[in-house]
């Protein structure tokens, strides 16, 4: 097949893998209300897998088709990317992103400790079963504390609105106790998001697969930074626009937030159906560059809590450096 | 001279815009309106969930800077008439927009982005300039943009 069709598909493949993905958690999430769910669950799980079901899905699709590498490539890839490439573009054109101690406290070692707990078990060999429950219980506790935390926030703002204002309020635990029928259109819409989310990532890994092909380039290179890249674009826009409108939280939180579930959920998940085999370089090079950028990143942040132009360039550099020697001294 | 004030600020320059507002009224009766602008646009594959949170979270922020300004107003002069003001839209356009419908005597607001961020960010204020219906009262702010938001 020509280049050209396949740049067309790997291109069409990723604004159906994000639209997709969107129709689907946003369905999800209704069905969820209606369901009686919390608000506060809904919100925050949303939030959390909003963004990352691309990467998410193009993990599993490769990890089943065959190309493991590819789905490892973009998982590890797509980390590296959040937080040297995103974060770095969105400090140099914001100018700075503030962050809260308590957030970064609480986001940011949970991003580091995932990324030891995946560099670990890659040390231990294979990514089989094992590894995989543990990693989705270490999610499923995280989830839990995120959803807390949300709680008491919502409890004192509940508070502060009624001290103020008198008034009883029921602010985020909406818990829907009438619980409503639910209504075709929603499980349509879950189904076509479900589909398109298929579809789009098995054509999005079948283009990458057959670029890299053409010009002999390996699977793991396609994944690291073709597919990673392609399908961070929600954090991308999400991280930029927020830090450009002054949403600091939101614009490092979406960053943090994707990086846990991209290997907790998108590595744990392909590993709990088969075993995910490790390259040597990913290991001795790749995941270690993944850590390197998250603490580079706490490190910086840290200091003045918050990210100025200047560490921006920093990441930025920091990222163009790994792409250069990732592609052009070890291939 | 003026009656009706339009006072704009997403938070940024928001304690230099009041000191200034202030010494413009001079304690004379006058009549504030408080305009914070929430620029909900949100890029193309934006998921739609994140947009939500996006705006609400404005909303809040908006809602805390207004209570701010009115906070500042009462309590620096009794005279004041102030009018709190939360839309959602392109700061610009929404400014010159309730200037013209409220048929404010003078639009106060801040300036003093660097040239990267007039660049990399855009100015309101510039755009402002070019299509206002009133006289404009530019505050030079010594702070970077962001080091003020509350």
């Amino acid at each position: 097949m020509s280049i050209f069709i396949l740049i067309g598909i790997l291109i069409v493949s990723l604004i159906i893998v994000i639209k997709a993905a969107d129709i689907f958690v946003d369905n999800l999430v209704e069905v969820g209300a209606l369901l009686g769910i919390s608000q506060i669950i809904l919100g925050v799980t949303a939030a959390a897998i909003g963004t990352s079901l691309p990467e998410f899905g193009s993990a599993v699709i490769a990890s089943l088709s065959g190309s493991v590498d590819i789905g490892v490539g973009t998982v590890i890839g797509s980390n590296i990317w959040n937080i040297a490439g995103i974060l770095g573009i969105s400090a140099i054109v914001a100018g700075v992103i503030k962050s809260d101690v308590k957030g970064i406290n609480r986001d940011g070692a949970i991003t580091l400790a995932t990324a030891v707990i995946l560099i670990f078990f890659m040390f231990l060999g294979d990514i089989g079963k094992i590894a995989a429950i543990v990693m989705i219980a270490v999610y499923v506790i995280y989830l839990r504390t995120l959803i807390k935390a949300q709680k008491e926030e919502a409890k004192s703002d509940k508070k502060e609105v009624e001290e103020k204002f008198g008034l009883k309020e029921d602010i985020g635990e909406k818990s829907g106790s009438k619980l409503k029928s639910i209504r075709p259109k929603n499980i349509i819409g879950i189904l076509i998001g479900f589909a398109g989310l298929v579809v789009g990532c098995r054509l999005l890994v079948y283009s990458g697969v057959g670029i890299g092909e053409i010009y002999n380039i390996p699977e793991i290179i396609m994944g690291l930074f073709v597919l990673a890249i392609g399908t961070s674009i929600p954090e991308l826009v999400v991280t930029l626009s927020s830090a450009m409108k002054g949403l600091h939280d939101l614009s490092i939180g979406t960053v943090l937030g994707s990086n846990t579930f991209n290997i907790l959920i998108g590595i744990g998940v392909p590993a709990l159906i088969l075993n995910v085999p490790v390259d040597p370089i990913s290991l001795y090079f790749d995941a270690p560059v993944m850590i390197f950028v998250t603490v580079l990143v706490l490190l910086l942040i840290k200091k003045d809590m918050k990210l100025t132009r200047l560490n921006g360039l920093i990441l930025l550099a920091t990222y163009i450096a790994y792409a250069a020697i990732r592609l052009f001294v070890l291939g | 001279m003026y009656e009706k004030i339009l006072v704009t600020s997403t938070g940024e320059y928001l304690n230099e815009v009041i000191e200034h507002t202030l010494d413009l009224i001079h304690g004379r009766p006058m009549e504030v309106i408080g305009l914070y602008v929430a620029d909900t646009s949100a890029p193309f594959l934006t998921p739609s969930k994140v947009k939500q949170m996006m705006v609400k979270e404005l909303d809040e922020k908006g809602r805390e800077v207004l209570k701010n300004m009115e906070q500042k107003f009462q309590k620096s002069n009794a005279n004041v008439k102030f009018m709190p003001m939360l839309v959602e839209g392109d700061p610009a356009e929404k400014i010159v927009k309730i200037a013209e419908k409220e048929n404010t005597d003078v639009i106060i607001m801040g300036t003093g982005k660097s040239k990267i961020d007039k660049h990399l960010l855009g100015s309101v204020s510039e755009k402002v300039v070019h299509s206002a219906p009133c006289t404009i009262l530019l505050i030079r702010s010594k702070h970077k943009p962001l080091e003020q938001i509350e």
